[in-house]
């Protein structure tokens, strides 16, 4: 079913490279089935969400994309080759910063780059950019005690992008922030994605989120995961967290409630 | 800095006030009450015999000095790698690790006649013993440290493609030292421990051997005056480490460090 429907997405927009493609992904714990079936197309540059409630399989799909578990079966293929493992053209932002206590920000932000093995140096005035952008320039050699839950995540988001990865991975990353810090790191990541265009997975339980945020959102069940519904959000960009009050965004919050909730009911 | 000097002068005054409110209590009882000197001298006469006296409390306290310091630091040395050997071997960590937990049930001062049976009544067996009590504290802190590493900050690591190796230096080790210190604070008081107990047992020298002599000759000034010295060397060594700790574990300061600096 899902699957039919991506390849008719594809059909309908034949320019678009398609970034990920997940074909009949199953994942089996043991005796527990999380995963059923999934087959996805994300096309280059696509916003998209996994929206579902706690535990239906979405942050183990995300972590199976970041190639640090393997799925039972099926196919997971990013930018044209089979997923194996962790790999440089993809950055993660978990649900909680994770920042190193005992570095600085930049050096926080610069730790992948350490990983990878690639000149700190060159990447440096990359690092101070993407800290600007954040508005945490004046924080850099601060260290993360010193920095609030929002800030902290902001860093993260630079740490996610700092070797300019084609694919953003973003496993419920506002979810630890109270609510006021959430709209708002909500616009200032579209800001970021705006000026950079990168595929974005996004996971999250929260409906209104990924509404405001998403080109397309896929609705999972609960588990063994499948997806439930698709809807794309056809609402003009750059958005403001104004068109949270419109008529037409609350379509498709109502929309996605009504799946999720029927999820419940079967 | 000035306000911080401030705060540690005032913090220090209450206990510092204390003791010397109980050494003028000493001071008085023992010469109301009339005491003999042989029980206990007043700290007037002990202070007085180590300024007398103190090339020989100096002679005797280096080589305790030394042992303490070598055995802790072979211990400090020996409790990493062994910590390392039990976060990554698992033979290590279901063999050896629960073998190294239940002789600790052992109490180690009693081995000290065997260590003099095997190894003389040299520096071998203050050094040691010394080493084997020191030893299990710090790698016991040593494993739990390096095996605390939050699952998020690994998984973090592994999808940016950190190796094995990167992951120990750049993030085991770190999360690591405030578990090193911690163990190191503990070790290096019981090295002391370790030397001393030796030192009653067997040996020509040494500030616990001067204890034991003193306290032959009845000459309790002398002995008072050896524990003193041996608990300033003490809290000196703790010092230390307790000063290193605050620079190497900078980011734990539990100061409002955000205050000071904006």
């Amino acid at each position: 079913m899902a699957s039919r429907r991506a390849v008719s997405e594809r059909d309908r927009t034949p320019v678009a490279k398609v970034a990920l493609r997940l074909a009949e992904v199953r994942k089996v714990f043991g005796t527990l089935e999380a995963i059923k079936s999934i087959s996805v197309e994300v096309p280059d540059g696509e916003f998209i969400s996994l929206l579902g409630p706690s535990g239906c399989g979405k942050s183990t799909l995300l972590m199976m994309i970041a190639g640090l578990t393997q799925p039972t079966s099926g196919e997971l293929v990013l930018a044209g080759s089979p997923i194996t493992g962790p790999r440089n053209d993809v950055g993660v932002v978990f649900q909680s910063p994770v920042l190193l206590p005992w570095r600085s920000v930049i050096d926080n932000v610069l730790f992948p780059i350490e990983l990878l093995r690639l000149p700190r140096a060159q990447y440096l005035d990359r690092a101070m950019g993407l800290l600007k952008m954040t508005k945490l320039e004046d924080f850099a050699d601060a260290l993360p005690r010193q920095l609030s839950g929002g800030m902290r995540q902001r860093a993260s988001i630079c740490r996610a992008l700092i070797h300019d990865p084609n694919t953003l991975l973003m496993d419920e990353p506002f979810s630890a922030l109270d609510a006021i810090t959430r709209d708002d790191m909500a616009v200032e990541l579209l800001r970021i994605w705006q000026a950079n265009r990168k595929t974005v997975i996004f996971v999250t339980h929260s409906i209104r989120e990924a509404a405001f945020l998403s080109d397309r959102v896929l609705v999972m069940g609960r588990r063994p995961a499948t997806i439930i519904d698709e809807v794309r959000i056809d609402l003009p960009r750059p958005r403001q967290i104004g068109i949270t009050e419109e008529e037409g965004f609350n379509k498709y919050v109502r929309h996605l409630r009504k799946s999720i909730e029927a999820s419940h009911v079967s | 800095m000035l306000a911080k000097l401030k705060t540690s002068a005032k913090d220090s005054a209450w206990p510092l006030g204390m003791t010397l409110l109980l050494l003028a209590a000493w001071e008085a009882a023992v010469r109301l009450m009339h005491i003999r000197s042989i029980v206990l001298p007043p700290p007037s006469e002990v202070v007085e015999v180590m300024v007398s006296r103190y090339d020989l409390l100096l002679d005797h306290l280096w080589p305790s000095l030394y042992l303490t310091i070598l055995g802790f630091a072979l211990s400090v040395v020996g409790g990493i790698i062994v910590a390392v050997l039990i976060t990554y071997s698992e033979i290590v960590r279901k063999g050896f690790y629960p073998m190294i937990v239940v002789s600790q049930v052992i109490p180690k001062v009693s081995i000290a006649p065997l260590f003099i049976v095997w190894f003389g009544t040299g520096t071998m067996s203050s050094l040691l013993l010394a080493f084997l009590i020191a030893f299990f504290p710090m790698t016991i802190n040593a494993a739990m440290g390096f095996q605390s590493v939050d699952e998020d900050i690994d998984k973090m690591a592994r999808t940016f493609m950190g190796s094995r190796w990167q992951i120990f230096w750049k993030i085991r080790l770190p999360n690591a030292l405030p578990y090193i210190f911690g163990g190191m604070k503990i070790s290096i008081t019981l090295a002391i421990i370790g030397v001393i107990v030796s030192e009653f047992v067997a040996s020509q020298q040494g500030i616990g051997y001067l204890i034991k002599l003193a306290g032959g000759l009845l000459d309790t000034a002398l002995m008072l005056g050896a524990i003193t010295i041996l608990s300033i060397a003490g809290l000196v060594l703790y010092g230390l480490i307790a000063a290193a700790e605050k620079r190497a574990v900078y980011w734990q300061a539990p100061i409002d460090a955000l205050e000071t600096r904006l």
